[in-house]
């Protein structure tokens, strides 16, 4: 029997701190829809996708509604378009992608990752068609979501890859410049892309997956948040230790909700059950921040010396109470930092007091990257490639995933605010220290060959 | 029920809480030859009430064990003291299947609530198996245990018992248990009936 202070203290988790399921995708081989005519393609690529997937959404409501937790988003993830697309062009590649547009439409998700392409170590043919089609691609749909893998642990980093990204996301920001570039909010470069991943922009179904499964993102840190000022205003003296301490207990109940949901749509949907992404995954409504997180930590400037330190426990706490919880965690795990998603940090730069460089470092030690940054429309090429290099070293170097979703906003200089609206929020550009002055760097091209993997100091 | 001797009674005990209760009332039973196959309590407000199967070798009048079990009281406060016949199993009418639901009610105190909502849940054949009502920070909490057939469209049932929280000025939610197990204890859910069965006499 549960006891009565359990059931309480759920209820205020649930109802007064808006615990939810950020969100449910199913991740969805489509490698049996190559065809030679991609009229043929196009047509089992949709009867495939439909065939699993119009269910999605009646079944993550129907099972939020029993445990009366949300689910916010409902997403489908398919394994990279780069392996259907082989041995077709550009035409084929924008159809799939008008066709994944309109199948996702027909089953009421709101988007559908895996227009990948995986070039850490070379470029296929059919990467290229993937790559260059993106201009095209995610400026005429909605829904499509992209994302390039350009370095890895055992590859190295593939320079060529990412100074041809560099020039592709300037393009992609030109084609939507009527909406400040934001065909690049859809495309995310990676480093040690995870196969399991279910938050968007970057899900992708994976080699080594099954035929179908169900990763969950986990609750944002909304729950977190409240639950560290609530302790703060029960208890004084804690340490940070304590606090650590109180991430964890949070990070556990939320993984386990997760799951519980993540496993019952599963078994609903008759497919295998995935992972659960601990991910801190902030949204702009005020409060669901990370930034919050940081200042109720004690950082009353996000970007002051001791956010990287404070972000370095979140993460770490986080992941040690939903390793506990579940013995299927993946997708990227940690806390992310997206400016223009988190109102708090949007606001830090807005100030002054959160700078490029001093993001950069946070990405060293939580998930995801320089994320959903806005960098001035005239910022060159390179070096949006020459900042993508150094987010993909931090991975590379450090074992683990790190990524790019830089958005160069047509005509906008430092400091213009821009606002995209719904889940991408609203954010100023940010200043872009020594534009232009990584060319030469860049232009060698190449590969950054692997990193060693002993004598890790 | 599975019972030590053939001959079971429900025993029920009522009294303000203080220590030593439990060790008169078993001292009893143990006085009589008896055994407890099984026992529960609560303290409400400093009030103690507990509820026991009991068991004997030989058939007892229930007159005579309860009026046994009241004299045990050595403080002169006083046990009220209630003794039946358990009936056999047989006797228990047959559940549909159930899932385990938890209902919460939070909002201003009036008469009627409980009732209220026990109505309708008893017009759904629904059992509480737990129940648990106070006062907390100005609100009444309402918190009952549920065992909802699996018939049930629980988004009918979510739906009816928003409104009627609306019309009461209660915030009523009605969530499956497991919830509940996730969030706070470490053993797996799933098994949402195991290791607690339920009894129709709790209804």
């Amino acid at each position: 029997m549960l006891r009565t202070d359990e059931i309480l203290s759920t209820i205020e988790m649930l109802h007064a701190e808006h615990l939810d399921v950020r969100a449910v995708t199913l991740a969805l081989n489509v490698d049996d829809c190559a065809a030679p005519s991609v009229d043929l393609l196009c047509r089992k690529l949709r009867n495939k996708i439909l065939s699993r997937a119009s269910r999605l959404v009646e079944v993550c409501d129907r099972v939020g509604a029993k445990y009366g937790i949300p689910v916010i988003n409902k997403r489908l993830a398919i394994s990279p378009v780069a392996t259907l697309l082989a041995g077709h062009g550009h035409a084929a590649a924008v159809q799939v992608a008008k066709t994944l547009d309109a199948v996702g439409s027909e089953c009421g998700v709101d988007f559908v990752g895996g227009f990948t392409a995986l070039v850490h170590k070379g470029i296929t043919p059919a990467d290229a068609v993937v790559m260059n089609s993106l201009p095209e691609v995610l400026s005429q749909t909605e829904r499509v979501c992209s994302s390039v893998n350009v370095a890895s642990r055992h590859a190295g980093i593939n320079m060529d890859a990412i100074h041809q990204m560099g020039h592709i996301i300037v393009r992609i920001a030109e084609a939507t410049a009527d909406r400040f570039g934001f065909g690049c909010a859809k495309l995310v470069v990676f480093a040690n892309i995870p196969e399991d991943n279910p938050f968007m922009a970057g899900a992708y179904m994976g080699p080594g997956e099954p035929e179908a499964a169900i990763n969950i993102g986990v609750s944002g840190p909304g729950v977190v948040s409240s639950a560290l000022k609530r302790r703060l205003s029960l208890e004084k003296n804690l340490t940070l230790g304590d606090l650590a301490e109180e991430i964890k207990i949070t990070s556990f109940r939320v993984t386990r909700v997760g799951e519980l949901i993540g496993r019952e749509v599963a078994a609903e949907l008759g497919v295998a059950f995935g992972i659960v992404d601990l991910s801190l995954a902030p949204t702009p409504t005020v409060g669901d921040s990370v930034g919050e997180i940081l200042k109720t930590l004690g950082i009353s400037k996000i970007g002051a010396p001791g956010s990287t330190a404070a972000v370095a426990m979140l993460n770490d706490a986080v992941k040690k109470g939903g390793l506990f919880a579940s013995s299927s965690v993946g997708g990227l795990s940690g806390a992310f930092i997206p400016v223009c998603e988190d109102a708090a940090l949007a606001e830090a730069v807005a100030a002054g007091h959160l700078v490029l460089e001093k993001l950069e470092a946070m990405t060293s030690v939580c998930s995801v990257g320089l994320d959903m940054i806005l960098v001035p429309g005239d910022t060159p090429p390179e070096t949006i490639a020459a900042l993508i290099a150094d987010e993909m070293a931090i991975g590379v170097i450090n074992n683990k995933t790190t990524a790019a979703r830089l958005i160069p906003v047509p005509g906008a200089k430092a400091g213009d605010y821009v606002q995209f609206g719904g889940l991408f929020g609203a954010a100023p550009v940010i200043a872009v220290r020594n534009s232009g002055a990584s060319d030469q760097f860049v232009h060698f091209g190449g590969r950054i060959p692997a990193p060693l993997q002993s004598l890790g100091n | 029920m599975v019972t030590r001797f053939e001959h079971a009674y429900v025993l029920d005990v009522m009294s303000d809480d203080h220590p030593g209760i439990v060790a008169a009332v078993s001292r009893a039973i143990e006085q009589l030859g008896g055994n407890i196959d099984a026992c529960s309590q609560t303290v409400l407000s400093g009030y103690f009430t507990l509820i026991m199967i009991v068991s004997f070798p030989e058939p007892i009048e229930p007159d005579t064990l309860a009026q046994t079990v009241s004299k045990a009281d050595t403080t002169g406060r006083g046990y009220q003291v209630l003794v039946r016949r358990a009936l056999p199993p047989e006797c228990f009418v047959s559940k549909p299947e159930c899932d385990r639901f938890v209902i919460t009610a939070f909002g201003k105190d009036q008469p009627g609530i409980v009732r209220r909502f026990s109505e309708y849940l008893a017009g759904k054949d629904i059992n509480i198996v737990d129940l648990y009502g106070d006062h907390s920070g100005g609100d009444f909490v309402l918190i009952g245990q549920l065992e909802v057939p699996k018939h049930w469209d629980i988004r009918m049932l979510q739906a009816d018992l928003e409104q009627m929280g609306q019309e009461l000025g209660f915030t009523v939610k009605l969530q499956h248990e497991n919830v509940f197990v996730a969030t706070n204890q470490l053993r797996l859910y799933g098994s949402s009936t195991a290791g607690h069965p339920s009894h129709a006499s709790h209804r």
